[in-house]
């Protein structure tokens, strides 16, 4: 037996690269050991981890590489242009859509050398890191010193910041801290050329259209993020928890859409189905929780505002536990592995509408999902709140002798009713390869073109990321 | 390979399964970056072994020697009752059968083999009488300060005995090489020594020792009938008693926590306790505590990729520096001996040095 590839066979790459880059990074950071070229195989596409139980993985990378510092990135994908070798770039392996999945001619760049805190900026508030650092120890990091970025995603524990960069990610505190685009005020970035860009951090600046955003989402097809500045806060003085059941998924919306137009902002503001409030709180009501943290004085007005206008509009008080409960078990994904064991797939779509689409972009993306032959179970939240909308994530698992056609049938209904209501396909995941064929029509013909045209001018060889974000020039 | 019963299979696929949420304690993967060695990394390549997808084994089984065994992961898993030493372990023990270890650690089972410790030839130590007995570890016997100190703490405290050195060893480094069956017989010696001194309490300033007495033997047949205390929970005990009596002094301390101290035995306040007394004022580390970071350890320990366990005293070294404190303590006589850098002690040595009378 041996491991088996679905998406290309272990490949190979020239060996005058890797005698080259051995040059540039030192011999011992790389690698072509069986064991390292398995462990790069694959980040945490959840089809993909599904499979690799079985021993299949998407494919082999010919090399992996293990840079120390810009200045050796930049060497290296020099190399990679001269030789025409593909890139794929890895940092904590926890995307969910396969966009660090690297293709079998292909070398890996592992970033996570690149791990260090900075400096931080107790005056602006604003701390400095390497972009391989982990989000747990970036907070460690800043915890110890009195400060936080508010950034507490699922994937806290095995993500990294240059990810979190990279996907446009979210953590859990969003609605008062804001997501990853809010937090970044700077950052280094190795362009595909080898050439290094650095934007310097300001609060804001008007120079012409905003160099950041290339790469805030860039999936690591548009460059490399190697250091970036974020802004940090004092550690809350106070925290206020409250949660409240309504009768209806839409009732329970049109409260937080209230609460938040009075200009309360909430940390964390999180809307529960009834599927999923059974599986929380052990309740069959829609449960929403709110955590309001900050100075005293502010939370304790923010928390009787969102308290008056949940029950004023049919919210029953539930107290603090449910609250816990959560924070107790929101990084807890031991069951899925187990399910998976059984032969169920399980995975997570998250997707953003306006408020006025909301709760039929909800009904229509549940019923799409069970109405596929298969299913087990879906359910929903909503998570990550604007004044003008917000984030529906949906956990679906299901179980069929063609496992693929299960999953993939999934996604596109998911993905239709998404588009049908007036959604973006994707709200913090990214999109990787699983989710690149919904994007001519999440930007149209002429949006994917002008990525193309923007990937190109950067890109011009294709080193970087092939066959992630977009589809590749035809 | 089909080494696992089915409750184990379904164990470490959970592991190989899940999106490595306990991979940034790893002290391994930080001091590298290497995916690879990350836990969740690990328990694929095991699983795949179990299944036969491996073909490297020589490459595997480098993997296997190149954790830190400190149980970190263990302590940041999703799941309960999940340790992924207990899996490296048996990996470690193929690896053994197949004469595959790492060129260090082969080096100190062979010693151990004709000595009976990992380190050579070495004096037999014997002194005192009680029932408390302190048993000095091999990597005490190595460093006399630590072993000078505890003596001069034991003198102050009373009646109680001491033994070591020859041929007297937990056997740590045999189970951590993968040798069950020699670590067993050393195991069965270990109860022998300790049953012929008449011992109902055995302190230590090996955090290994502990473990493998008081969580390994068991696991093989071992019991020992006697009371194992850390060194730094002894010391804490005579303070509060008011049994020793130190000189207090005004600086700075950092506390390095050894990992099986915390990890496996959940004791980070009894050394503190120690340091207060002395009247330092603690600094601590942004990785300390029950957040630690492991030594590396010494060469062919547990760890036996000896450049890489010095990858590991490195980083950690860097930690702890950046606190800038005046005097670095631990309570291990390997983690003092792998973080020299920053000149660390025992506590044992500060509070013998700060004895007083009265």
């Amino acid at each position: 037996m041996e491991i088996e590839t679905f998406r290309s066979k272990r490949g190979k790459v020239p060996s005058g690269f890797i005698r080259e880059v051995k040059d540039i990074v030192g011999g011992e950071n790389v690698s072509q050991e069986e064991t390292d070229l398995i462990s790069y195989s694959l980040d945490y596409w959840m089809y993909g981890i599904f499979l690799s139980q079985y021993g299949k993985l998407p494919s082999l990378p010919a090399v992996v590489i293990a840079p120390g510092d810009s200045r050796e990135i930049q060497g290296v994908l020099r190399c990679a242009n001269k030789h025409r070798v593909g890139i794929t770039p890895f940092g904590g392996g926890s995307g969910v859509l396969g966009g660090a999945i690297p293709g079998g001619d292909e070398a890996v760049l592992n970033l996570q050398r690149l791990n260090e805190f900075i400096s931080l900026d107790e005056i602006s508030c604003v701390a400095e890191f390497e972009a391989g650092i982990i989000g747990a120890n970036l907070e460690r990091e800043l915890n110890h010193r009195g400060y936080s970025t508010g950034s507490i995603p699922q994937s806290f524990y095995c993500s990294t910041l240059g990810g979190w960069i990279s996907t446009r990610a979210v953590g859990q505190f969003s609605t008062k801290y804001g997501k990853i685009e809010d937090m970044v005020l700077g950052m280094e970035v190795v362009l595909p050329d080898g050439n290094l860009v650095d934007i310097k951090p300001v609060p804001r600046r008007s120079t012409g259209p905003s160099l950041k955003d290339l790469f805030l989402g860039g999936e690591g097809a548009l460059g490399i993020v190697t250091r970036a500045v974020v802004s940090v806060h004092p550690l809350p003085q106070k925290v206020v928890k409250q949660s409240f059941v309504f009768p209806s998924v839409a009732e329970a919306l049109e409260v937080v859409r209230k609460i938040l137009r009075g200009d309360a902002r909430p940390a964390v503001v999180r809307v529960f189905d009834e599927t999923e409030s059974e599986r929380y709180f052990g309740v069959k009501e829609v449960t929403v929780i709110f955590i309001s943290e900050g100075e005293p004085d502010f939370m304790e007005l923010e928390g009787a505002v969102v308290s008056r206008i949940a029950r004023e509009n049919g919210g029953q008080p539930r107290g603090e536990s449910p609250v816990d409960r959560w924070l107790e078990k929101r990084f807890d994904i031991g069951l899925g592995p187990v399910a998976m064991q059984q032969g169920v797939v399980v995975d997570t779509i998250e997707v953003v509408s306006l408020f006025k689409d909301s709760a039929n972009l909800y009904r229509d993306m549940v019923s799409s999902v069970k109405a596929v032959d298969g299913t087990i179970m879906v359910s929903g939240h909503f998570s990550h709140f604007y004044r003008e909308g917000a984030c529906l994530y949906l956990t679906f698992a299901g179980a069929s002798p063609d496992s693929f056609r299960y999953y993939k049938d999934s996604w596109t209904a998911a993905m239709e009713a998404t588009l049908r209501n007036n959604g973006s396909i994707s709200h913090h995941h990214g999109i990787g390869f699983w989710r690149k064929e919904f994007m001519r029509r999440e930007l149209g013909a002429e949006g994917v073109e002008l990525l193309r045209k923007i990937k190109v001018a950067l890109d011009k060889n294709g080193i970087l990321n092939r066959g992630k974000l977009i589809e590749d020039a035809e | 390979m089909k080494m696992l019963n089915k409750g184990e299979v379904e164990q470490i696929t959970s592991c190989a399964l899940c999106a490595n949420m306990c991979k940034h304690g790893c002290p391994v993967y930080l001091a590298t970056g290497s995916e690879t060695l990350t836990p969740q990394k690990i328990a694929r390549l095991i699983l795949y072994r179990e299944k036969g997808f491996i073909r490297d084994e020589a490459g595997f089984f480098k993997v296997m020697f190149q954790d830190a065994m400190c149980g970190a992961c263990r302590v940041n898993c999703i799941y309960n009752n999940f340790d992924l030493r207990d899996f490296i372990h048996k990996e470690r023990s193929e690896a053994f059968k197949k004469a595959l270890l790492p060129q260090e650690t082969g080096r100190r089972v062979e010693n151990f083999a004709r000595f009976g410790n990992p380190d050579g030839e070495r004096q037999l130590i014997q002194k005192g009488n009680g029932e408390t007995g302190y048993l000095v570890s091999c990597s005490t016997y190595r460093d006399a300060a630590i072993l000078g100190a505890v003596e001069k703490v034991l003198a102050a405290r009373g009646e109680c005995q001491e033994f070591g050195g020859g041929d007297i060893c937990c056997g740590a480094p045999l189970y951590y090489a993968g040798d069950t069956e020699g670590f067993k017989k050393v195991a069965e010696k270990m109860k022998g020594e300790i049953e012929q001194r008449g011992l109902k309490k055995v302190v230590t300033s090996c955090p290994a020792c502990i473990k493998m007495m008081t969580e390994i033997y068991p696991r093989l047949g071992v019991r020992l009938d006697v009371e194992l205390i850390h060194i730094s929970g002894f010391i804490a005990a005579l303070l509060k008693q008011g049994k020793i009596k130190v000189n207090r002094m005004k600086a700075t301390a950092t506390f390095h926590d050894p990992c099986l101290l915390v990890n496996d035995m959940g004791i980070t306040a009894a050394p503190r306790e120690v340091i207060e007394a002395l009247g330092l004022e603690i600094k601590e580390a942004v990785y300390g505590g029950k957040n630690a970071h492991c030594c590396g350890g010494l060469p062919g320990g547990k760890i036996g990729d000896s450049k890489l366990s010095g990858r590991v005293n490195a980083m950690r070294a860097g930690e702890l520096k950046e606190t800038g404190a005046e005097v670095y303590l631990s309570a291990c006589p390997t983690c003092k001996a792998a973080l020299a850098a920053v000149g660390m002690k025992d506590i044992a040595e500060l509070v013998a040095e700060r004895i007083s009378d009265g």
